[in-house]
């Protein structure tokens, strides 16, 4: 039996862990998202307002939210994946902006207020939304499709040239990715029974980034190790009060360092094979 | 550092402390308390004042006896503004560390999802610093705020503003990154101000910046070709320094009006000429044996404190901690709590059911009280802010039903 603490942290986890595996999928396809806290914001937001107005049972609305963010995504998409690199971006980070003041100007979701009256999740719940999306993801890596996404990544006009559509994979990682964000909306938004513009800013979407990079971007289980630092590691840095956060920074330069591919990639899981 | 033996009588826990010590019942027992404060992050300086007031008190108490001959320790812990690291830290005081009662959050988003945890924890949460509408009343029957809701405050310090300054027209401008500022700003204000018929020259279209921002120039000209008689800030005082500065700056020296977060040292000096009307709880220079007396002892700690400016003063917040470790510490005295492991669910039950019925508990300013709410009801001050100190110029009570001052 865990202390509801260590509970606390776990589910925390796997909120971050679902939500850095949109940006994973995301820079499969060589693009790079900074906004995806919208389409965590969109999935928290429906999936709340259908369970507590709406009666909808709880995981049915967050799979709702789901659909809604990854809709949103293709539709973000379209117009965002003319772009590349950093410019892509920066047009990623408007809308998070954009969705964020959204959601704090929308008097129905209570505004600059916040909105509440969910029922909260069992840890147990949130890790049967991320096992599952692990292992989901853990198999499509093992397929042709993610291979095709790798040749976009790599070298967008060549993987044109065999005969890819690099546009609809492109697309289709945006749409998903989103929708998966949209689950861990669902799921943050019933952890803490309470959810506000705030907590779907910039930052969040920053984090989502740092998870992979530090976690690792060639593998599924990258995002996993990534969110686990990002959550644990201040929390293991509680000893020395003040100092941190400025510890945690320097605990993620130092990774960074040591691992520039971040903690876990294929050669490493090779490696530690028998 | 010295201090006298007057002044360490001074603060409202030590007096319950002595009184504990005299009847030295709890001998051998340790009363655990735990504080959730923002010692990082964006009120990182509220959260390090906070922490030192705490330590004071701790000390004091512990140099007086104890509660009741019981020793006190205060586990405290950095949450960084971050609502969900204040709920995690509201787990790990139940269930890890067996604390008592919690004293925090301090930001109302914490609150939010920090008060559900205790309420399922079955321990009492008193939060030092959130004001925004109705944040402990959907939490009942374990969270507390030792504040007074920001638009009970307002109530009373508008209308003084209007009359004293002849504010009959204001403009309004507010961080729009801040839940707090945007409730004030965008919708309580605009209502009270019709109510108190002072016209709003920005209607439709407020004025906003961004938690952050570095220049408000553009927003600053704005509001002044509308030439009002005053302006409403709707920040937190770390934000709002950058908004008084650009003021100075333009030469657009109007009184000023805004919500508790405004109260700071900061404020007092990035304008000193322009007047800004607050409303508060306590003050640094506020009169009064007692409050003089805290005061004194916390500001010579909190300027020989590392990380911390050399000019400053307690805050408000300060003050509310010092009063809630009071209240926790009275409870344990006057509640028939045991202290024994194995009573800390019927303990923390008899410090809630105390707290709900406070009474014959004085605060810094005076008697507090909880309403259903689980809101204080308590002394306040309508003070401005000019020429480098705060001076009180109206003091009402956040009377509830038949709860007064």
């Amino acid at each position: 039996m865990i202390s509801s603490y260590a509970s606390g942290l776990l589910a925390d986890t796997g909120i971050a862990f679902i939500a850095a595996l949109s940006v994973h999928l995301v820079l499969a396809v060589g693009q790079l998202s900074l906004g995806n806290a919208a389409f965590m914001a969109c999935g928290a937001y429906v999936a709340s307002v259908l369970t507590v107005e709406h009666g909808v049972p709880v995981h049915a609305a967050i799979a709702a939210g789901a659909v809604v963010s990854g809709l949103l995504g293709v539709l973000v998409g379209f117009p965002a994946l003319r772009l590349r690199g950093i410019y892509l971006a920066m047009a990623t980070l408007g809308f998070g902006e954009m969705t964020r003041s959204f959601f704090l100007t929308l008097d129905a979701t209570g505004g600059a207020a916040g909105y509440s009256g969910m029922q909260r999740l069992s840890l147990g719940a949130i890790w049967a939304w991320a096992l599952p999306l692990l292992v989901l993801v853990l198999l499509a890596e093992r397929s042709r499709l993610w291979l095709a996404m790798n040749a976009v990544r790599d070298d967008e006009t060549a993987a044109r040239l065999v005969g890819l559509d690099a546009v609809a994979l492109k697309l289709g990682a945006f749409g998903v990715a989103a929708a998966l964000a949209g689950v861990a909306g669902g799921l943050f938004a019933h952890w803490h029974i309470f959810i506000e513009p705030s907590a779907f800013a910039l930052e969040r979407s920053t984090e989502m980034v740092l998870a992979v990079v530090l976690g690792g971007s060639t593998v599924a289980l990258g995002p996993l190790f990534g969110a686990a630092a990002l959550v644990l590691a201040p929390e293991a840095l509680r000893f020395i009060a003040d100092w941190r956060l400025a510890a945690f920074g320097g605990l993620l330069i130092a990774i960074l360092l040591v691992r520039p591919q971040g903690i876990i990639d294929r050669r490493l899981i090779q490696a530690l094979k028998p | 550092m010295t201090v006298s033996r007057r002044v360490l009588l001074a603060t409202p826990a030590l007096l319950l402390a002595r009184r504990g010590h005299a009847q030295a019942r709890f001998a051998g027992l340790e009363v655990k308390l735990g504080a959730i404060v923002p010692s990082s992050g964006p009120f990182a300086e509220w959260g390090r004042t906070n922490t030192v007031a705490l330590r004071m008190v701790e000390e004091q108490i512990n140099a007086a006896g104890g509660v009741g001959g019981a020793r006190l320790s205060i586990a405290i812990y950095d949450d960084a503004a971050r609502p969900a690291q204040a709920a995690n830290l509201v787990r790990k005081l139940a269930d890890d560390d067996k604390v008592l009662a919690i004293a925090g959050p301090l930001t109302s988003s914490a609150c939010e999802v920090a008060f559900p945890v205790a309420n399922q924890a079955r321990l009492v949460a008193c939060s030092q610093a959130s004001s925004k509408p109705g944040t402990a009343a959907a939490n009942r029957p374990w969270a507390f705020r030792n504040t007074i809701d920001e638009s009970v405050l307002m109530k009373a310090a508008l209308p003084w503003f209007k009359a004293n300054y002849n504010a009959d027209s204001v403009v309004i401008i507010y961080d729009a990154k801040d839940a707090n500022s945007v409730a004030l700003g965008s919708r309580i204000m605009p209502d009270m101000l019709k109510e108190n018929g002072i016209r709003l020259l920005n209607e439709g279209a407020l004025a906003t910046f961004n938690t952050g921002d570095i220049d408000v120039s553009a927003q600053v000209t704005a509001l002044k070709a509308l030439n009002p008689a005053g302006v409403v800030l709707a920040a937190d005082y770390s934000q709002a320094v950058t908004v008084l500065r650009e003021m100075r700056r333009q030469g657009f020296v109007k009184p000023v009006i805004g919500g508790t977060p405004l109260i700071s040292s900061a404020i007092l000096r990035a304008a000193p000429e322009i007047p800004v009307v607050s409303s508060a709880t306590y003050y640094a220079g506020q009169q009064g044996d007692k409050v003089r007396r805290f005061t004194e002892t916390l500001q010579p700690r909190l300027r020989a404190t590392a990380g911390l400016p050399p000019t400053i003063e307690p805050s408000m917040y300060d003050a509310h901690m010092v009063e809630i470790v009071g209240m926790y510490t009275d409870a344990v005295l006057r509640a028939g709590i045991t202290l024994k492991p194995e009573d800390l669910a019927a303990d923390r039950e008899k410090l809630r059911a105390h707290l709900a019925t406070l009474s014959g508990y004085e605060g810094l300013s005076g008697p507090i009280h909880f309403a259903e709410t689980g809101d204080a009801v308590k002394n306040f001050f309508v003070v401005v802010g000019q020429n480098g100190q705060w001076g009180e110029k109206l003091r009402g009570c956040s009377t509830h039903g038949s709860l007064t001052c």
